[in-house]
């Protein structure tokens, strides 16, 4: 498998990790929840979630660490892809789908299915969890015990052509933290 | 005196807030399951103008059970006592009676809640024994972080007794409506329908019935034409009107609960009877749903700009309506399908 991790430090519009002790303006939902940072890898590190390697985010100049979905239009870089890997977790579990745009112009649709980041939520879809921390933070506070996922979501590329860009749906309760592209021969030639 | 009517259940849907997860640990208590009586009712029905600061809010036309179950012989009363003694007057002896109710409380005084001593906000929780000389009283509530146990009278009292103000920042919704000591009571027939396909094809026609016949009224809208007439409305006023937002909010949530309880109770129905297309159509309910989690969402973070907000709704809108024609129309031709099947006994 070649994994090729995507940037998205430019379509960052959320502030879902938040450090120790800190204030301001954070909230990964509309509630003003957050990750507590101690408890996630560091930011920009590399990290494997269920065999795939991911960035995880590191705050962009506007202090934002992960996309909440509103449309936008992501550059991948051009390759022959057969999965798009995200690190993800949604306001309440939800589904749209992502246009992937390919060289020469052709557009294929492909479902995204995200879980819910909210504690004593299991995955609805399946997805691997890939980050899970002992307490969630709060505006004034940081309760222990209670425990908010993130998980891995998987998007299929069937289309042979090179993908050059990926469309994120309109879709803001869905949160976006890592992405990354795979090219699978041997799920390829399965086929 | 010491009454434990205990363990209450630990249900809870993942789509739902404390309302159907207070009447699903309620139900249980009596024998019923929450998704096959809090699932099989899908429409809409609201009273417009009705939408109230409230987690446990449900449109309809009332009583409260009645709106949630409609296909059962369930209802319920709520109690306004004048002050805090008599609402726990009221509350212990529906328990020492051997019956379980709701209460509603405010989270700010609930120190199992995230909220405790940091915002005001008005939740519902199931009460179901106490101990007067331990002073104490036993509250169950699988809203994560879910608790079931002990909290002290004093507590119990000052969270149902609270003027629920704004504290801090606003809770996003849920604040500055009194909590007023109000106390929820389940009422169950002696008779409920049975888990059959006769029951299933009775819901599926009912539902898809009342969803394609819906009405507009002054006093009550229904069915798809009233949640067109109320989507359509809010929306009209979302961009000048802050409360709009709210209503939106409020009334999507709830929605989405029951959305989502729908498709799990399709699901189950599939399954028990091997109507495999049952299973096909609780998927796409359940697709609904999602529309339902993506477009609430949309609404509360449109709040900072909502001139800019408004095309994404409206697109939303029109998509999540028309899911619902689709959806009404293959559970009608599902429902039709269901009465030719035969289940073996």
């Amino acid at each position: 498998m070649e994994k090729t991790v995507i940037e998205l430090g430019r379509h960052f519009d959320g502030t879902g990790v938040q450090p120790e002790g800190t204030s301001g303006d954070y909230g990964f939902n509309v509630w003003r929840n957050t990750f507590p940072a101690e408890e996630l890898p560091p930011a920009g590190s590399v990290r494997e979630v269920a065999g795939v390697t991911f960035a995880f985010p590191a705050p962009n100049a506007d202090g934002a660490d992960n996309v909440r979905c509103r449309g936008q239009l992501v550059a991948v870089p051009e390759g022959r892809y057969d999965w798009l890997y995200l690190l993800g977790a949604a306001e309440r579990r939800t589904e749209d789908e992502v246009e992937l745009h390919h060289a020469g112009g052709t557009v294929r649709r492909s479902w995204l299915r995200m879980s819910d980041f909210w504690p004593e939520t299991p995955a609805r879809f399946g997805e691997p969890l890939a980050f899970c921390t002992t307490g969630l933070r709060y505006p004034r506070h940081t309760q222990a015990g209670h425990s908010p996922s993130i998980w891995q979501q998987r998007v299929a590329i069937a289309e042979p052509d090179p993908l050059v860009a990926v469309r994120l749906p309109d879709n803001p309760a869905m949160h976006v933290f890592a992405l990354t592209a795979v090219a699978d021969e041997e799920s390829r030639c399965a086929r | 005196m010491r009454v434990d009517l205990g363990p209450a259940g630990r249900w809870r849907h993942d789509l739902s807030h404390c309302l159907h997860t207070t009447a699903g640990v309620l139900l249980t208590f009596h024998g019923l399951d929450p998704v096959r009586v809090l699932g099989a009712g899908w429409g809409f029905s609201h009273r417009p103008g009705d939408v109230r600061r409230e987690e446990y809010f449900f449109p309809g036309e009332g009583p409260l059970f009645a709106d949630l179950a409609p296909h059962h012989a369930v209802s319920s009363v709520w109690h306004e006592p004048a002050d805090a003694d008599s609402g726990w007057r009221e509350v212990r002896a529906k328990l020492a009676a051997g019956t379980p109710v709701a209460v509603a409380a405010d989270n700010f005084h609930l120190p199992f809640r995230p909220a405790y001593r940091d915002v005001h906000t008005n939740h519902l929780l199931t009460v179901f024994g106490f101990d007067d000389e331990a002073g104490e009283v036993l509250v169950a509530d699988p809203v994560p972080p879910a608790f079931q146990g002990a909290i002290s009278l004093e507590t119990f009292t000052a969270a149902r007794d609270s003027g629920n103000p704004i504290r801090h920042d606003r809770d996003m919704f849920f604040t500055a409506n009194p909590i007023g000591n109000r106390w929820l009571e389940l009422v169950v027939g002696p008779e409920q329908p049975a888990f059959d396909l006769g029951f299933v094809r009775h819901v599926l026609a009912a539902n898809a019935a009342a969803l394609g016949e819906g009405r507009v009224t002054p006093g009550l809208v229904t069915g798809l034409a009233g949640l067109r007439h109320t989507l359509t409305g809010l929306l009209e006023r979302y961009e000048g009107d802050e409360v709009a937002v709210d209503d939106l909010f409020i009334l999507g949530g709830a929605v989405l609960a029951v959305t989502g309880l729908h498709a799990e109770f399709l699901a189950l129905a599939g399954r028990r009877f091997g109507m495999s297309g049952l299973g096909e159509l609780a998927r796409s309910v359940d697709r609904i749903a999602h529309h339902w989690a993506a477009f609430r969402i949309a609404v509360a973070t449109g709040r900072a700009d909502r001139a800019a907000a408004v095309p994404g709704l409206l697109a939303r809108a029109e998509r999540l309506l028309a899911a619902y024609e689709v959806v009404a129309g293959e559970m009608a031709c599902l429902g039709t399908v269901a009465a030719r099947v035969r289940v073996p006994a």
